[in-house]
């Protein structure tokens, strides 16, 4: 900071003896205000400001503003006699109190820069270049290592009359990770911990943003990882050494059995799958495995599931009759490995009845154009475009424009209710534009990275739109797909939340997403392929635990993020190591949790809440929205209670019926049940310790029953089985 | 205290032990005025505590200890809440704790048994003994917005609201006559009683203070300063006998006062507006006053009994300026909404849209049978007080026009602008005349093509 005074003097100063000596209303007074966070969304940028100030949000209406502060309420605000008396200043550096607290130094940079232009009699011309490109330096990305884990940004702003100037003393610096890295006003980066953080610099509407790895080696550290089974490994791993995150051992066959029947059919493998793998000695007995279990009608019916949850497949949303077709037609379409380009053609390009041809229930859920486009960007662009609505997007380059054009592939699109109860038809109209809120003008399709797009007379729109998003160079469609999948199966996306693509949350290892979804292009789009390829590598076969120098690894995949089990997953879980299996409405008696079509397919019924609660406590989705965030992951106390004596689980333990109290009174010996119960809960025997724990328990009690009830309730609330690790 | 070595503090003690006992009225009332009373006053009450009068600030807010309690400095919520390390307590709760020398005056005043020497009830800004203005600077560095505008009796001078001073020039050649100090730094409103010796000056600095000042017109000497409020005053007018002065001010008060011997005394107080009282006006017969205000509503009052008899609110936005039909049964208002609006006391309903002007329109100066009115439209206007008819436009400001004066006796009209300028016009064809910067000493180097 020593060093940076005495240059920002001589440049306020060179301000008011240049040959030009205007302070710039647009290119200064506004970025700084907006810099200072007077005209943000909380403060005076609100839509009724604040104490009768009010600025447009983030200074997107210079006239307006100008306006504002120096003619409103007969030019109270400025004070151009004695500028430090201004009210604009006073206020902000709290000599008359404020309830924004102070925003200004008298001594700062800002302060001076807002007196001078005061002091000038507060200048706006109405013709101001406009900026047109924004240059951080040093560049896109930067590694530092330690002990250097500062960095010095700075900003270049080029005017659409050629000229450029520094404007890092007037962008607003924000970091996405504090814990990784801390930016400064004046744009100087302080690295925290080891990792990787995206920094935004933004000035004016141009918005830019640099990816910082701090990398750090800890004291003792050596490198060492097993050798790379493939291209996967090998990206994770040149990352993880980067950052000297040391890979946590390979998992062992019981782990690995029970880890990727979860993942690929959300089920507990059973206790004879368990003895059969773990005496197998068939060297690629994990890739035979893998390869029968997506073969097998159970992953169809799981990833169904995934993408009903996206596609917002309930009752309430498509109605009793298509809830039925829609979500048959789903798995179907992942029990054939239907490629994923087709299958997002078929959803958006969907036309006529929605039972007839289920895959039109996607664009049955959504209310009107707008909400259509925003679920589908957010389903393959990856993107939360909704701020950009009513304002352009405060931290990204969506703007209102975009979000319109983008909205105009949808504008034709029309739905309709037939007679036949739950069937909606859906058709392009010949005609229909989208209308600019502000501009009132129609707005033409647009796509990113392409702009305005050249409409062929007379096609449909849907169409266009899907085959400039399925074209195997586009930039968002496999990315989306790869990431979603990669999250799936190991707990943390590589872009986290997997679907928020924006370049404020960069990837947390770029080169292996590219390589993913090359290679998702090349296989044409063959989701199987992808999976297998994922789960055969040693990345996803890594231990659920960590070791001192990678235990602050959240995004890098040096270890296995165990996840606690999904609601339908833990329900089926608890149904197969008691023998009772919770049954559900409208389906067949066999169709387990994790099959369910809906999530509502029960009607509100008063005695059966304690169950339907159940799966809600633990975070199934009702599925209103197409945001994966719906389905909770979260701990709460509702899950402790459920798991402490919940109407449901207390129901399966103490039922007569049973599978172990049946194996009591079939004979079985009591330390076979103590094998079966671990072998199924979970998928490994028991130690010895445990063995003889539950041995003697059992010995000593009087009612082996009920004795059993407590063992199968100590086995049932340990983390080892609530758990996907 | 922490800033504060105790040597320094027994020292400054020691000072101020010898001089007089602390003045809540001097010493403490402008601080809480400007340190506290933005979150602990009228508008809001955070921690239902309130320090806008002394009768609040020694009350207890939802804490367990009131404001202050004489004698005891551990029972005084406000003393613990200025030293106390806890950021989480101190106040100010945001910006830098109250100097060492502030926090000294409170301590030692609660140490004299907290006393106080005004009128409980009354707001700070009351009770703050009135400021000596600082001195008008030589030469404006720059443009001011010129607001109020009067013509002496004669016609032979104008006043017009500077920085810190009412400027007197003569209308015929623009020549600047004598400057009338220590006024409040901006001023809002001018009006000179019916016989011409007083003057009022409706005045204030934004978010510091506001006041009206009653000073003698020949000679400039301080008579009285009134309405005492913590923003600025927008309005003072003298009844038509000249023996009261109704006042508008941002606190959304009218006050009107009555001339005594020595001085003048509050007669009636209207506290019916939500908002800024931009403008007041006097019937004919000075029972009335009607008001305008920023809550977008016009009021008539009667005087007598003191009550409100009817509100009107046909506009859409701040209404600026107010004026009695001479019937005394309809009012003349202006607004931001660009509309001059003629509507009857007896229901508060719209008669009609008088005119539509191209912005938003200023305070209505009624003078003899003529409405005169200044707009953002950069014209000023005259329509005849009866029928509502246009009569004058006065066409050539370059920037907004604030404000109007009417000098019947020359024929001349004068009008001021955003820019500072004053453009002087004949009255009976509206033709310009001259114009001149009413700021003293300001050069203005472009004010060739402004």
């Amino acid at each position: 900071m020593k060093i940076i005074y005495p240059v920002l003097y001589l440049f306020v100063f060179s301000l008011i003896c240049d040959g030009n000596p205007s302070v710039s209303f647009n290119h200064e007074v506004l970025p700084i205000l907006s810099k200072q966070g007077c005209s943000q969304g909380s403060c005076h940028g609100s839509p009724h400001g604040k104490g009768h100030f009010r600025l447009s949000l983030r200074a997107f209406d210079p006239s307006l503003d100008s306006h504002t502060i120096f003619r409103e309420e007969l030019g109270r605000r400025i004070n151009p006699i004695e500028p430090e008396k201004s009210l604009l200043l006073l206020k902000p550096t709290m000599a008359i109190s404020h309830e924004g607290g102070e925003r200004l130094k008298p001594d700062g940079f800002a302060y001076k820069l807002l007196r001078e232009w005061i002091r000038e009699g507060c200048p706006t011309p109405e013709e101001e270049s406009q900026c047109i490109k924004l240059e951080i330096t040093p560049g896109e990305s930067k590694l530092l290592k330690w002990p250097d884990f500062s960095l010095q940004l700075s900003a270049r702003a080029t005017f659409s009359d050629g000229s450029s100037r520094d404007v890092t003393r007037l962008s607003v610096f924000t970091t996405s990770d504090e814990n990784v890295a801390v930016v400064d006003a004046s744009g100087k980066v302080s690295g925290n911990n080891r990792g990787q953080v995206a920094i935004l610099v933004r000035y004016l509407e141009q918005v830019q943003s640099i990816h910082i790895t701090l990398s750090r080696k800890p004291e003792g550290f050596t490198w060492k990882a097993p050798p790379p089974v493939n291209y996967i490994d090998e990206k994770v791993y040149a990352k993880l050494r980067l950052l000297h995150y040391p890979p946590s051992p390979l998992i062992s066959d019981a782990t690995f059995l029970r880890r990727i029947h979860l993942d690929l059919t959300g089920l507990l493998p059973r206790t004879e799958v368990v003895r059969d793998f773990l005496s197998n000695e068939t060297p690629d007995k994990r890739s035979q495995l893998i390869e029968s279990l997506l073969d097998s009608p159970d992953y169809a019916k799981y990833w169904a599931r995934k993408w009903g949850d996206l596609l917002r497949l309930s009752r309430k949303q498509v109605g009793e009759g298509a809830v039925y077709k829609f979500a048959d037609w789903l798995e179907r379409s992942i029990a054939t490995n239907q490629p994923y380009d087709d299958f997002a053609r078929d959803l958006l390009t969907a036309k006529g009845s929605s039972l007839l041809n289920p895959e039109a229930n996607f664009i049955r859920t959504t209310i009107n154009a707008e909400d259509a486009m925003e679920s589908t960007s957010q389903l393959f662009l990856g993107s939360r475009i909704q701020c950009a609505k009513c304002h352009n997007h405060p931290f990204e380059r969506w703007t209102q424009d975009n979000y319109y054009g983008l909205t105009a592939f949808f504008a034709r699109t029309k739905t309709k209710k037939l007679g036949k109860s739950g069937e909606t038809f859906i058709w392009n109209a010949k005609e229909g534009e989208v209308r600019h809120p502000v501009t009132g003008t129609h707005l033409p399709p647009w796509v990113p990275d392409s702009g305005a797009f050249e409409m062929p007379p007379n096609k449909d729109r849907r169409q266009v739109f899907a085959e400039w998003l399925t074209k195997p160079g586009n930039p968002f469609f496999a990315r989306v797909e790869v990431n979603r999948i990669w999250a799936a199966l190991m707990g943390v996306g590589i872009v986290e939340p997997f679907d928020d693509f924006r370049d404020t949350n960069p990837p947390s290892n770029e080169p292996l997403l590219e390589a993913l979804s090359r290679d998702f292009v090349k296989s044409g789009f063959d989701r199987r392929h992808l999976i297998r390829i994922i789960v055969n590598s040693n990345v996803y076969q890594t231990s659920g635990e960590s070791n001192e120098f990678n235990r602050d690894d959240t995004r890098f995949f040096s270890f296995r993020q165990p996840r606690r089990l999904e609601a339908e997953q833990l329900v089926d879980a608890l149904g197969q190591v008691t023998g009772k299996p919770m049954k559900f409405h409208g389906v067949p008696v066999s169709v387990k949790a994790v099959h369910l079509p809906a999530p509502d397919l029960l009607k509100r019924n008063r005695s059966m809440i304690g169950d339907v609660e159940f799966l809600k406590v633990f975070g199934q989705p009702e599925r209103q929205t197409v945001c994966s965030c719906e389905r909770a992951g979260d701990a709460g106390l509702g899950q402790a209670l459920q798991l402490f004596n919940g109407k449901l689980f207390h129901g399966m333990l103490t039922a007569g019926d049973s599978l172990f109290r049946k194996s009591l009174s079939a004979g079985k010996t009591l330390p076979d049940i103590v094998e079966n119960l671990h072998l199924s809960a979970l998928s490994r025997f028991p130690n010895e310790k445990e063995q003889a724990i539950a041995l003697t328990y059992l010995e000593k009690a009087t009612d082996k029953g009920k004795a059993l009830e407590d063992l199968c309730w100590a086995i049932l609330n340990r983390n080892e089985f609530l758990f996907n690790h | 205290m922490k800033l504060f070595p105790p040597f320094f503090t027994a020292c400054l003690l020691g000072h101020l032990v010898h001089a007089d006992p602390v003045s809540f009225s001097k010493d403490l009332a402008p601080i809480l005025l400007t340190k506290c009373q933005s979150c602990h006053g009228p508008k809001k009450a955070k921690g239902k505590y309130r320090v806008d009068t002394y009768a609040r600030a020694v009350s207890k807010g939802a804490g367990d200890h009131p404001g202050f309690t004489p004698r005891n400095l551990d029972e005084s919520e406000v003393y613990y809440r200025l030293t106390t390390d806890d950021k989480d307590e101190r106040m100010p709760s945001e910006g830098d704790p109250l100097t060492g020398e502030q926090i000294a005056l409170f301590k030692l005043w609660i140490q004299e048994g907290s006393k106080f020497d005004g009128e409980k009830d009354a707001s700070l800004a009351s009770i703050i003994p009135p400021p000596v203005h600082p001195k008008s600077p030589e030469r404006y560095p720059s443009r001011i917005p010129i607001q109020a505008l009067a013509y002496g009796a004669d016609g032979a001078e104008l006043f017009v609201g500077g920085y810190h001073e009412i400027t007197v020039w003569n209308p015929k050649d623009g020549e600047l006559l004598r400057r009338i100090g220590n006024v409040g730094q901006r001023v809002y409103a001018i009006d000179l009683s019916p016989d011409g010796r007083l003057m009022a000056v409706a005045c204030g600095a934004p978010g510091l203070y506001g006041e009206v000042r009653v000073m003698d017109t020949a000679n400039g000497k301080l008579l009285d300063v009134l309405a005492r409020t913590p923003d600025v005053a927008l309005d003072a007018r003298f009844s038509p006998d000249g023996a009261k002065l109704a006042t508008a001010s941002t606190d959304g008060r009218i006050r009107v006062f009555e001339k005594h011997e020595q001085a003048w005394e509050i007669f009636r107080k209207f506290a019916n507006h939500s908002d800024w009282v931009n403008a007041v006006a006097w019937s004919s017969d000075g029972k009335r006053l009607a008001s305008a205000s920023r809550d977008k509503t016009a009021k008539v009052f009667d005087l007598e009994s003191g009550k409100r008899i009817v509100t009107f609110s046909g506009h859409s936005g701040s209404v600026n300026g107010v004026a009695f039909h001479p019937d005394g049964k309809q009012v003349y208002s202006t607004s931001e909404d660009k509309l001059l609006a003629l509507w009857k006391i007896e229901d508060g309903k719209k008669i009609r849209d008088v005119h539509r002007f191209g912005a938003g329109a200023h305070k209505i100066l009624s003078h003899g049978e003529s409405l005169f009115i200044s707009s953002n439209d950069k014209i000023a206007y005259e329509y005849s007080l009866k029928e509502g008819r246009q009569q004058h436009q006065f066409t050539g400001h370059e920037d907004w026009t604030l404000s109007i004066a009417f000098d019947s006796l020359n024929k001349r009209v004068a009008s001021s602008g955003f820019n500072g300028r004053i453009h002087i016009w004949n009255h009976p064809d509206a033709k310009a005349i001259h114009s001149f910067f009413a700021l003293p000493g300001f050069s203005s180097v472009d004010s060739a093509n402004n």
